[in-house]
């Protein structure tokens, strides 16, 4: 893109030009690109007073640290007279004679009156108030005082991160904002986290926030070391994430980093280290119960013809004996481990007078709970800033992360695709009665008489497979910032981020694929990159009672990856592997590149007037490759108020609340959700070539595959948000209200075109989803003193609603599970579909009622079943059973969720503790399909032996009925088509847990001075301490399907989630 | 004075970060990518996309080997088809069609806007151009006379992807387009047999395509002159021949001619094909794709003991006639065992090639033709007809043969009927008799004939197929007899 980057100098030169001309009311811009003083004297406003006898007060404000202050506000008491200190700290007031007393303020710290006399000169030193300071927010391209904010954000500092020690910055999320959901679809070390900001927009634009770190957009939360982290915005409604444009609709999380302070050098180490195991296992079978089940089906299975037969036995009475006595294989014990975690935080900052810096290690290294798992992360991060001068500075940080892990790629619907998976939800249905081994102590393989015969050994798919996994990322960022003029900042910064992956993957001969293949195996590398350059202009003003901030922001941004792939399969040498590759007898080759770029301009004013009334407008114009030719730019504007009702003097007079305020915002903001090239039309071969010139394998076919949509874009979301702030009793009593709506249109939709273009259709937008919901925070301290309590509830809920999809009235989505579970392998036999009207995650189903007693065997005949038979609902009545009884069976998405965050402090201790919950979801327990399987298959779950009898007839388990006795009961079924989507395997996956309970101890400093040492404390941690549900899977927080968010709500074979207890001790010196 | 410099440090400092910024260009060109802008640069490319439109056809046709199963059921050689055609009938076969001409035409687009810029295979765009456009007109030719007036899309057309078409091409325009790409195709295709298009096959298609025009829906009959001329030059410049022997006729060696012009070809490697699809069930076939009992046994009554029967049909196996067969109805054999060895049978591929066109088919168009033309047969005509007969009864194809010829002075129609009645037998199972149906409009005989409890699904709408729904909506119109919402 070099040759484009000249192309487009000049246009992108007179671009910026003209936003500072426009930006710059005293100040005109020459062709050739200097910039000419026009007028030259700045006149102070008098606030248009009429003044008789007036006189000139000069002054410098300072800050506590002896920095001056630019930009400080300087007012006469009582008056909207006043001014602002120039980038050198200094003012100079024209005042009345009879002036007595100045208010001098400043963002972050205390506001002073100074009573003046007769004074004209007055130097001021304003002390940083660290209340205030904490009060300040990050918002995208600034930052603002958290009263002023007009938006919905939530900030969360890092510091409260680590109060309750995580491995994960988007774990620690969790539970901390109302409105933002987190959800760890599995336990696998170093796996994927779902994090979702007021509900789904898209259904297949993806709704993944948009994560900024220092700046940089399209950081990686999981890549973070929590240590690092200074602050967290979360950015929800469209006037804050406006200013991101078409990368904002999903909403926005912003990572401010930690940053060297002025001071002495200050080391700071800490340590954890602990043990994580499963919560719970599946509760499956011995080996003796399993026997005598499968017997006793097998009993069953006694008329296969005309002729009544007695099945022998599977397991003879001896081995039946056997196995009560040995307890058979317990599969979950053999593929769980209490796994070892430990992590190594070292930093070193401080600061001279020009120079600040920060340099900070971590090393986490952590064991997954089932064999063979693991995941280790070396971090570095670095950073420097240095004052040039006055009025320019200059920062750079690097972060390098190196990730290792051994667990497979996790691909959509992972349960079955890689061994892992695999492992997870075969080892509780194999049947304890096989030994791991067999008497050559080879892995044993699944016996052909019962049980499903291609069942792979767990314990083998866990151990035998190589998966070796590395990242390796950089992160550079550096800006350069003047306070060129008097209320003008101008800051460039550039950045880049990079990585590059490489997965080594191997299944050997013991593994299913590798016994099938004679080993297979994959190396995949690819190296992706994204620059930014980001030139920032803001522009600060305080006229008297009006305070106006203007900002400005030119932005490129280049997306670069590539990548490429090799298959491998019948290896010589199992050992050697994926490691030589010219011991593969085939080899698959695949590669790719691609290139994207945006580029954007926008702006955002932010007013207030006697700092009560508040507005704030923006507005962003993107450009982006990615969108097709007629559609290049997309605008994002909103708007904003906000109406600091404490601040009016009938509220304040009342002395109840040192915070009211009313907010309401409306914006746009889009979703990118374009692939590179997507709007282009491409070319494929295929895997059938026909013969054409005389030989299929050589004669490669290469078909147009899709049409071009020059019209192709964003997906567009408008936000309403209304809410109010409050704060009582001095702040001790604190509560944030908002109410939001949205509507996402344009949706990235699969649209029919007639045939005879060649396609059968085309990614358009169409279609559309709404979301609204409410979000509550309720903070305080109830309790001060020697004893604190410290404590914040949040409770969210959020409703979806399909709106269009562009003509569909259903659209299935594919949740199929391989085979053997018996529903969905197609999509007009989907679980889940979305229908206009019906929100996201509705589950299609026969609702069952249980089974059949022996009082109600009339009414079971009239649909030909016998008492303990399932019992479907009719939902038509018209006594079958069939698709047309279809229904709505349960519902993936939460109704809402909370969190609730305390911290008591007594004297050194501090006791910390993080209860979170969704409540009204419900999941599809996959794995009970075939738990639960009756006979001789796989039914290794101890609900078997809770079936239906005569004399249990209360269950939902159905009887073992024999051929014989149903051929003599000689009924009809009028049970057809039936397939394994019942409401059986429905399951409330409501939650409450404990998600982390800390209990800290800080070595008292008089101790800990004799020894050099400024701070030592020592903590013990548990996660996922205990979890309250009616769910009976290994964790209700699953999803095995997340590629799509309409997809939510299955759960086979995804890693646990582990329970975790872990010590530390934290020291600083 | 070094205030003042101070402000214009600042203003260079920041006028020279503002100079670095650029704005990224947004047109996409991508890399490792292959779409329309970087593709049909070279002749093995564009020969490419022409094999992808092949695939299409071939999908249709492969995905069990029976392009024309289905699509033709409603006729009276295959089993099955109760001439009740409804929506969405034929649909598939519209849908492949399109495809392969979408991808024709990128060929089309490409050369004309000249994307082909390497000096040495300037001279063989020409050849290039008669393939693509021998092929387009196979495609048409097969929509047109399926579907009536259809949406005629050529390189020149407007993407319809976004400039939607409304309205249909008339019939007669659709065949002027065809004529010309067959008219340019003979100037520029090779002569000579290959699996790719050849001169040869441009001019049966083309003789076919008169041919077909000169009888309904057109019924422009001054052009039975111009398909008897295109088949004249054809037989006279004696590139191809009848294979003497009737059991060869299907023989792999004889794939590419002298018989077979053009067909659908079939090698070792292709996965696609799967010989079972054709056979009873005492072969291990699918046991489905039989002949219909009535028409066979009116055929083997007719002619009995005609050689040509045990060539092309399966009448017994291992001993056992096919009125003992599981489903007690002969099926055909052109495309199985002897002529594919009995390992590829057992593996479910297949070499054999299915027929589009061959030397037999273009001697009973010339037959056709010229009786129809000249108002009566020619001696000429008659010995083109029965050259195919004597073929078909094992007797030397040159000696007259008074017990196998055609009987002398027959009548115009005479001669046309036995003439379409020997392309029924000779051409059973190529998918071509469900064409001569519609084009002699015999429907109603037929089904009299052979299954008249059928009559009352029979009309003239039949002749059509229905357009797709969703293509009929958008071009506003659908073939009558059907219904569109």
């Amino acid at each position: 893109m070099n040759e484009a980057l000249h192309k487009n100098y000049k246009a992108a030169f007179g671009a910026l030009l003209c936003v500072i001309y426009f930006t710059l009311p005293g100040y005109s811009v020459t062709a050739a690109g200097s910039i000419v003083h026009r007028i030259k004297n700045e006149e102070h406003s008098n606030g248009g007073y009429e003044i008789a006898k007036e006189r000139i007060i000069t002054g410098t404000v300072k800050g506590d640290d002896g920095q001056t202050l630019p930009g400080a506000s300087v007012l006469v008491k009582g008056t909207t007279l006043g001014t602002t200190t120039d980038s050198d700290g200094r003012f100079t007031l024209s005042a009345p004679d009879n002036v007595e007393t100045l208010v001098i303020s400043y963002i972050g710290y205390t506001s002073q009156e100074i009573a003046i006399g007769n004074q004209t000169v007055i130097n001021i030193t304003l002390i940083a108030d660290m209340q205030i300071l904490s009060e300040v927010v990050v918002v995208g391209y600034g930052s603002q005082k958290k009263s002023d904010l007009t938006g919905s954000i939530v900030s969360i500092k890092g510091d409260d991160v680590m109060q309750l020690p995580t491995q994960r910055v988007d774990q620690a999320l969790q539970g901390r904002a109302a409105g933002v959901m987190v959800l760890s679809p599995s336990g696998v070390p170093g796996g994927p986290t779902t994090i979702r900001i007021r509900g789904m927009n898209s259904i297949n634009g993806g709704n993944a926030p948009l994560v900024v770190i220092d700046g940089l957009q399209g950081g990686d939360l999981n890549s973070l070391n929590p240590n690092d982290v200074e602050s967290m915005e979360i950015l929800k409604d469209a006037s804050a994430t406006a200013i991101y444009g078409s990368q904002g609709a999903n909403g926005v999380i912003l990572i401010t980093t930690k940053k060297g302070k002025k001071g002495a050098p200050m080391i700071n180490y800490t340590y954890t280290v602990g043990a994580q195991q499963l919560r719970s296992k599946l509760d499956v079978m011995n080996a003796g119960d399993f026997a005598r089940t499968a017997n006793a089906f097998k009993a069953t299975q006694n008329q296969p013809g005309n002729v009544v037969i007695v099945p022998t036995p599977i397991f003879t009475d001896a081995e039946v004996a056997a196995f009560d006595k040995n307890g058979g294989t317990d599969w979950q014990n053999e593929i769980y481990q209490t796994a070892p975690i430990q992590n190594h935080q070292l930093s070193l900052s401080g600061g001279f007078d020009k120079v600040q810096y920060l340099v900070s290690g971590g090393y986490l290294d952590q064991k997954g709970i089932l064999l063979n798992s693991s995941f280790k992360r070396f971090s570095l991060r670095t950073n420097v800033n240095v004052d040039i001068n006055k009025w320019s500075s200059f920062g750079l940080s690097w972060a390098g992360i190196k990730e290792q892990g051994n667990a497979p790629p996790f691909f959509d619907g992972a349960g079955n695709a890689d061994a892992l998976g695999y492992t997870v939800s075969v080892a509780p249905r194999w049947a304890a009665t096989i030994p791991v081994f067999d008497e050559f102590g080879n892995y044993n393989r699944h016996p052909s008489n019962y049980g499903e015969p291609g069942m792979w050994n767990p314990l083998a798919s866990a151990l035998e497979p190589l998966s070796d996994n590395g990242t390796l990322r950089n992160n550079v960022n550096a800006f350069i910032q003047f306070k060129f003029l008097k209320d003008f900042t101008f800051r460039v910064t550039g950045g880049a981020v990079t990585a590059n992956q490489d997965n080594y993957r191997y299944l050997n001969r013991e593994t299913k694929e590798g016994f099938q293949r004679g080993g297979q195996g994959s190396i995949i590398s690819s190296q992706f990159a994204r620059y930014q350059n980001s030139n920032i202009l803001t522009y600060d003003k305080q006229f008297s009672v009006h305070h106006l901030t203007i900002t400005a922001v030119s932005e490129q941004q280049v997306v670069l990856s590539k990548g490429s792939s090799v298959v491998g399969s019948g290896f010589l040498v199992d050992g050697a592997g994926i490691y030589d590759l010219g011991g593969a007898t085939s080899l698959v080759a695949s590669s790719y590149n691609n290139d994207k770029a945006i580029n954007s301009f926008l702006g955002r004013v932010n007013y207030s007037f006697k700092d009560k009334y508040l507005l704030t407008a923006s507005y962003r114009a993107d450009g982006a490759s990615v969108f097709g030719e007629n559609n290049k730019w997309g605008y994002f504007p909103s708007v904003s108020g906000a109406w600091k009702v404490s601040e009016e003097s009938f509220i304040k007079d009342l002395g109840w609340f040192s915070d009211l305020k009313i907010r309401g915002s409306w914006g746009i903001t889009g979703n990118q959700a374009i692939s590179p090239y997507e709007t282009l039309a491409s070319l494929s071969s295929s895997n059938n070539n026909y013969p054409y010139q005389g030989n299929s394998l050589s004669d490669v076919g290469y078909g147009i595959n899709r049409a071009a949509n020059p019209n192709l874009k964003w997906e567009s979301t408008k936000q309403t948000d209304i809410g109010f702030d409050i704060g009582l009793f001095n702040g001790r009593l604190t509560a944030t209200f908002d109410y939001y709506e949205k509507t996402t249109e344009n949706l990235l939709l699969s649209r029919q075109l007639p045939t005879y273009t060649g396609f059968n259709s085309i990614i358009d937008n169409v279609g559309s989803v709404g979301n609204k919901g409410i979000e509550l925070t309720i903070g305080g301290d109830p309790l001060v003193g020697d004893f604190k309590w410290n404590t914040s509830f949040n409770i969210s809920g959020n409703k979806s609603k399909v709106l269009d999809l562009g003509g569909l009235t259903s659209l299935p989505f594919r949740t199929t599970p391989g085979a053997g579970y018996g529903f969905s392998t197609r999509n007009n036999n989907a679980l889940l579909y979305l229908k206009p009207g019906s929100p996201f995650g509705e589950m299609t189903g026969w609702i069952t009622d249980g089974t059949w007693g022996e009082a109600e065997s009339d009414k079971a005949a009239l649909f030909g079943q016998l008492p303990g038979d399932i019992k479907y609902r009719d939902i038509n009545n018209d006594g079958k059973i069939n698709r047309s009884d279809l229904t709505v069976i349960g519902q993936a998405q939460p109704k809402f969720m909370f969190g609730w965050n305390n911290r008591f402090s007594y004297k050194n201790f501090d006791l910390m503790f993080l209860i979170q919950g969704v409540q009204g979801n419900d999941l599809f327990n996959v794995n009970r399909i075939r738990l639960e399987r009756p006979g001789d298959s796989e039914g290794t779950s101890n609900a078997m032996l809770d079936r239906w009898t005569i004399e249990n007839q209360d269950t939902d388990v159905p009887a073992f009925t024999s051929q014989s006795d149903r051929k003599a009961a000689a009924l009809t079924s009028t049970v057809s088509g039936i397939d394994t989507r019942v409401s059986r395997w429905v399951e409330d996956a409501s939650y409450i847990r404990l998600n982390n309970i800390t209990l800290a101890y800080s070595i008292p400093q008089s101790i800990i001075s004799k020894i050099g040492l400024n701070k030592l404390r020592a903590y013990v941690t548990g996660s996922n301490v205990f979890t309250i549900t009616k769910y009976t899977g290994y964790d209700p927080e699953v999803s095995s399907f997340n590629t799509n968010d309409a997809r939510l709500g299955l759960d086979f074979g995804s890693y646990p989630t582990a329970r975790s207890v872990v010590f530390g001790i934290d020291l600083t010196f | 004075m070094k205030n003042k410099y101070g402000f214009l440090k600042r203003y260079f400092a920041v006028s020279f970060l503002i100079s670095v910024v650029a704005c990224q260009d947004l047109v996409e060109q991508p890399k490792g990518f292959v779409y329309p802008g970087n593709f049909n640069t070279t002749i093995s490319q564009a020969e490419a996309s022409l094999t992808a439109s092949m695939n299409a056809l071939w999908c249709e046709w492969c995905s069990n080997y029976s392009y024309g199963y289905g699509n033709f059921i409603h006729d009276d050689v295959l089993d099955g088809g109760d001439l009740e055609i409804g929506n969405g009938f034929g649909s598939d076969l519209w849908n492949q069609h399109y495809i392969a001409l979408n991808n024709i035409n990128g060929v089309l687009k490409a050369v004309k806007l000249g994307s082909i810029t390497n000096s040495d295979e300037q001279s063989e765009i020409p050849g290039l151009l008669g393939q693509a456009r021998y092929l387009r007109a196979f495609n048409y030719f097969t929509l047109v006379r399926l579907f009536g007036d259809i949406p005629l899309i050529t390189e020149d057309t407007p993407d319809p992807v976004t400039n939607p078409i409304s309205e249909r091409t008339p019939i007669a325009d659709v065949y002027a387009l065809i004529v010309g790409d067959l008219e340019f195709a003979i100037d520029n295709l090779p002569v000579g047999n290959s699996p790719k298009p050849s001169r040869g096959a441009a001019q049966a298609l083309l003789a076919k395509v008169y041919l077909t025009m000169a009888t309904a829906p057109l019924n422009e009959t001054a052009n039975y002159a111009k398909a008897r001329d295109v088949a004249k030059a054809l037989i006279d410049e004696g590139m191809y021949s009848l294979v003497p022997d009737v059991f060869e006729v299907f023989s792999p060696e004889n794939k590419f001619g002298p018989e077979n012009i053009w067909s659908y070809n079939s090698t070792e490697d292709d996965q696609n094909t799967d010989p079972q699809i054709w056979t009873p069930g005492i072969m291990d076939g699918w046991g489905d794709a039989s002949l219909d009992l009535l028409w066979a046994e009116n055929w083997l009554a007719a002619r009995p003991n005609e050689p040509r029967q045990d060539a092309y049909l399966i009448l017994e196996y291992d001993g056992v006639p096919w009125t003992d067969f599981d489903e007690a109805k002969p099926f055909v054999g052109k495309y199985v065992m002897p002529y594919i060895p009995q390992e590829e049978y057992d593996a479910e591929s297949s070499t054999a090639n299915m027929p589009i066109l061959r030397y037999a088919d273009v001697l009973m168009m010339y037959a056709e033709a010229a009786n129809m033309a000249e108002g009566g047969p020619s001696a000429e005509a008659y010995n083109a007809i029965n050259m195919v007969r004597r073929r078909a009864n094992k007797v030397p194809l040159d000696i007259p043969n008074p017990a196998i010829d055609l009987a002398g002075g027959l009548s115009k129609a005479d001669f046309d009927k036995a003439v379409i009645e020997e392309r029924e037998f000779e051409l059973v199972f190529e998918f071509d008799r469900w064409y001569d149906i519609i084009r002699k409009r015999l429907l109603v005989e037929l089904t009299t004939k052979y299954h008249p409890e059928n009559l009352g699904n029979v009309s003239d709408d039949d002749y059509l197929y229905p357009i797709p729904d969703y293509d009929a909506k958008l071009l506003g119109s659908q073939n009558p007899g059907y219904t569109t919402e």
